[in-house]
C-alpha cells in the first residue's frame, strides 16, 4: 500500500460507513408522519412504560407478568364495556430496553405480535432515553418495529429531532384523508445530551423547538379542534411546576396517585420545553410519560391532564407502596387512591376516548404474588 | 525511530527456533484469549452496571435478584481473565520452578471456577432460579453456554495440569524468559495494570461492536470515528507495552522508553483532541447514534466513563514518559 492508499483508504471507509439517504425536510412532508385507525367511541389505549429489559431480565417472566397483566386488562374492559371491548392500541412509552442485545429486542418484538393477534390490538413504540442504549444499531431498532406486522412505528430520514416522532389520526373510517375524530402524537423526548465536550454530568433531554413546531402543523391538518393526546418519555417541566404551584403555592388542580421520587425531568430553565404550553392553546386534552418510575401523578394542569403511566413490571426499580409509611408522598398518594394496603408501584394506565371530547383514565396496580396475583383499578 | 525497531533491541530474536516456535504460539493464544475475554467481559459488565442501577434507584433486592440470575455469566467473565492469567504465567516465566507452580495453581484456580459455576446452574435449576436450561437473556440459550463454557473452561485446566505434570522434566523450551516484574510498589503496580488490562478489554470489544452498532448517518460520522479510535487506543496500548517493550532487553529498555512513551502520548492527545472536538460540534451525537458502550455514563447520566476512556491513555503515556526522562537523566 503506498502513501496515498494510505490517505485516500480512511476517507472512503467513512464514506462506505455514512449512510447515503435523502434527509427529508419534515415542513414539506407532514403527510409522511401520519398513520389512520378507525375511531369509535370507547376506544381503548393501553399505556405500558419502562419495561427494561436487560442483561439481566429473565424474558420468560417479564413474558409471564405481561402476558397475566394483558388478561386483566381485557377481562376488565369486557366486564366494564361488553362483551366486543378490547384493548384497541398498545402505547408502549420508552424504557423499554436498557443495556439488552438484539436476542431482547427480537424476543419483545415476537411476544407482542403474538399478543396483538391474540387481542387483536394495534402497538406502538417510543423511545425513551435507554432505548438506544443497547448493543445494537438504533437504525436496527427501528427497523424492527417498522416491520413488525401489528406494530404501529414511523420513522422518516428526516430533519426533526429525533426517531419515533408520528401521529396516530383516530379518523371515521380508518382512512387517512377522512376526518379526525382524536389525533395521538407520538413523540421522542430524546436521552441526554452534554452540554460542554467536558461536562461531568449529561443533562435529560427535552421536546425541542422543532418537534413542537412539527406538531403543531401535524395538528393544523386535521383541524384545531381536534383533540390531542401525547405521549412521550421523559416530563417535562410541567409537571414539577404543576407539582409545586399544588404543594408550595397551595393551587387546586385536581391531582392523583403517586410521586415518589423526582419526576427526573432536565430541570433547567434554558431548556424549557414549550410542547405543554402550545399545547393547551391548541385543544391538546393530555400528555403521558413514563421515565420516574415510582411517580403515576397525574394532574389537570390548566386544562391538560399531565400524567406518569404506572411502570410496567419489576425490571431495574419500582416502588414499594407500604401502608403504614410515614413518607408524607406515600400517604398523600395512598390517600388520593383510597387504598390501605401494601403493594408495589407496577402495572398499566388504560384511557378510554369516551366521545369526541371526552376521554378517561385509570390506573392498574398489577403485582404477582404466590397467595394469588393483585390487581387494583383505580380512576382518576 | 530506526533504531526503536532495530532487531538487536529485542529477545525474540535472540531465541533458537523451539523458544521462538513457542513464544508465538503462546502470544497467538493470548491474543485470542483476550479477545474472547473481551466480549464477555463486556457481557458481564452490562449485566453488572444494570445492577448498580438498581442499587442507585433504591432497588436493593432488584439488585441482589438480578445479580444472582446473572452470576454464571459474571463468573465466565472471571473464567476468562483467569485464562489471561494463566498464558501470562507461561509467557512470563522467571524461572522454571516458580513457573511450574503458577501454572498449576492457576489452571486449579481455573477448574475450581468452573465447577462452582456447573454447580451453581444445576441449583439454579433445582429451585426454579431458571426456568429452563434455555431460558434466554442474556443469550437465546442463556444459562446453557455458561454451562458449556465452564465445561470447556475444566477441560482447558485439566489439560495444563496434566500437561505440566507429564512434561515437567522436558520443558526447558517452554515460553520465553522475561524480567521478574521489579518497582519499589509492586501492589500498586499490579493493581494498576490489572486496571488497565479490564480497560483495554472494555476498548477492544467496545470499539469493535460500535463500528456495527453505530449510527454512521449525516452529522454523527465524525464523533463515531473519534469514539471508536479512543475505544481502540487502549488495547491497542496495552499491546504495544506487553508484546513490544516487555519484547526489549532490559539494557535497552532505558534507552527506548522515552522514544516509545512520546509515540504513545502524541497518538493519545491527538485522539482525546479529536474526541472532544467531534463531541463539541454535535453534543446530541452519542445518545442519538447508539451509545451502549458508555454503559456507566448512560446509566447514571455521567460522564464519567467517557472521560476515563479518553483520558486514561493520556495519562497512561504522561507517565511513562516522565519515567522515560527520568530513567534518561539517572543514565546520562
Amino acid at each position: 500500500m503506498n502513501k496515498k492508499s494510505l490517505f485516500v483508504a480512511p476517507l472512503m471507509m467513512s464514506l462506505l460507513l455514512t449512510s447515503c439517504g435523502n434527509v427529508i425536510d419534515y415542513k414539506e412532508h407532514l403527510e409522511d408522519y401520519v398513520y389512520a385507525m378507525k375511531y369509535h367511541d370507547d376506544f381503548n389505549v393501553l399505556q405500558l412504560t419502562d419495561i427494561h429489559w436487560n442483561y439481566n431480565s429473565s424474558t420468560v417472566k417479564s413474558k409471564t407478568y405481561l402476558t397475566k397483566l394483558l388478561a386483566e386488562v381485557d377481562k376488565h374492559l369486557k366486564a366494564a364495556q361488553g362483551e366486543s371491548a378490547k384493548i384497541d392500541l398498545i402505547e408502549i412509552t420508552g424504557d423499554q430496553f436498557m443495556l439488552a442485545n438484539s436476542y431482547h429486542v427480537q424476543t419483545f418484538v415476537k411476544f407482542f405480535e403474538e399478543k396483538a393477534k391474540e387481542y387483536g390490538f394495534l402497538y406502538t413504540v417510543i423511545h425513551g432515553n435507554h432505548d438506544r442504549h443497547g448493543l445494537y444499531n438504533p437504525n436496527w431498532l427501528s427497523d424492527q418495529f417498522r416491520h413488525a406486522e401489528h406494530c404501529i412505528y414511523i420513522e422518516p430520514e428526516d430533519n426533526l429531532y429525533g426517531r419515533s416522532n408520528f401521529i396516530i389520526n383516530l379518523t371515521s373510517d380508518g382512512e387517512i384523508n377522512s376526518p379526525t375524530s382524536w389525533q395521538l402524537v407520538n413523540l421522542d423526548s430524546g436521552a441526554s445530551f452534554s452540554e460542554t465536550a467536558l461536562s461531568p454530568f449529561r443533562d435529560y433531554d427535552y421536546i425541542r423547538e422543532d418537534q413542537v413546531d412539527w406538531w403543531l402543523k401535524e395538528h393544523a391538518r386535521v383541524g384545531e379542534t381536534v383533540p390531542a393526546i401525547a405521549y412521550y418519555h421523559i416530563p417535562q417541566q410541567d409537571n414539577l411546576e404543576a407539582w409545586n404551584k399544588i404543594h408550595n403555592d397551595g393551587a387546586t388542580y385536581k391531582h392523583k396517585f403517586f410521586k415518589l421520587e423526582g419526576f427526573a425531568d432536565n430541570g433547567n430553565e434554558e431548556y424549557a420545553s414549550k410542547f405543554i404550553s402550545e399545547g393547551r392553546n391548541h385543544n391538546l386534552k393530555a400528555a403521558f410519560m413514563g421515565h420516574a418510575h415510582n411517580v403515576d401523578w397525574t394532574v389537570d394542569y390548566d386544562g391538560v391532564v399531565l400524567g406518569l403511566g404506572v411502570k410496567t413490571g419489576t425490571e431495574l426499580y419500582y416502588a414499594h407502596i407500604e401502608k403504614d409509611s410515614t413518607d408524607p408522598n406515600m400517604v398523600e398518594g395512598l390517600a388520593s387512591v383510597g387504598m390501605n394496603e401494601n403493594f408495589d408501584l407496577i402495572g398499566a394506565s388504560l384511557v378510554t376516548i369516551k366521545n369526541a371530547t371526552d376521554f378517561e383514565l385509570e390506573h392498574l396496580y398489577y403485582n404477582e404474588r404466590t397467595s394469588g396475583d393483585f390487581a387494583k383499578w383505580v380512576k382518576w | 525511530m530506526k533504531k526503536l525497531f532495530d532487531k538487536d533491541n529485542f529477545i525474540f530474536f535472540d531465541m533458537n527456533k523451539e523458544q521462538k516456535k513457542q513464544s508465538l504460539i503462546t502470544s497467538l493464544f493470548l491474543i485470542i484469549a483476550f479477545v474472547i475475554a473481551s466480549f464477555i467481559f463486556l457481557y458481564a459488565f452490562y449485566g453488572f452496571v444494570d445492577c448498580i442501577g438498581s442499587i442507585v434507584s433504591g432497588s436493593m433486592d432488584v439488585a441482589i435478584s438480578d445479580l444472582l440470575r446473572n452470576l454464571p455469566l459474571i463468573l465466565c467473565s472471571f473464567m476468562s481473565i483467569w485464562v489471561i492469567l494463566l498464558l501470562q504465567a507461561s509467557f512470563r516465566r522467571v524461572n522454571d520452578e516458580k513457573w511450574f507452580k503458577s501454572l498449576l495453581k492457576n489452571a486449579i484456580a481455573l477448574i475450581a471456577f468452573a465447577v462452582t459455576n456447573i454447580i451453581y446452574i444445576i441449583v439454579g435449576l433445582a429451585i426454579g432460579k431458571y426456568t429452563s436450561m434455555v431460558e434466554g437473556s442474556p443469550s437465546r440459550i442463556y444459562p446453557l453456554d455458561a454451562f458449556m463454557y465452564s465445561f470447556i473452561i475444566i477441560a482447558l485446566g485439566v489439560f495444563v495440569v496434566l500437561y505440566v505434570k507429564k512434561y515437567h522434566e522436558k520443558l526447558q523450551y517452554l515460553a520465553p524468559k522475561h524480567g521478574e516484574i521489579v518497582t519499589k510498589a509492586r501492589g500498586l503496580y499490579c493493581t494498576f495494570v490489572s486496571f488497565w488490562m479490564l480497560f483495554a478489554m472494555f476498548g477492544l470489544s467496545a470499539g469493535l461492536y460500535s463500528i456495527f452498532i453505530y449510527d454512521f448517518m449525516h452529522e454523527h460520522v465524525f464523533f463515531g470515528i473519534a469514539v471508536i479510535l479512543v475505544y481502540l487506543l487502549s488495547p491497542f496500548m496495552l499491546a504495544m507495552w506487553e508484546f513490544f517493550y516487555n519484547e526489549i532487553k532490559e539494557e535497552k529498555k532505558k534507552e527506548l522508553l522515552l522514544p516509545l512513551s512520546l509515540i504513545s502520548l502524541g497518538v493519545s492527545v491527538l485522539f482525546a483532541v479529536l474526541y472532544i472536538v467531534s463531541l463539541s460540534l454535535n453534543k446530541d451525537a452519542p445518545s442519538n447514534a447508539g451509545f451502549g458502550m458508555f454503559p456507566v455514563a448512560f446509566a447514571a447520566s455521567v460522564n464519567i466513563a467517557t472521560l476515563l476512556m479518553v483520558f486514561t491513555p493520556v495519562i497512561v503515556s504522561i507517565v511513562m514518559t516522565i519515567k522515560g526522562i527520568l530513567l534518561r537523566k539517572k543514565t546520562a
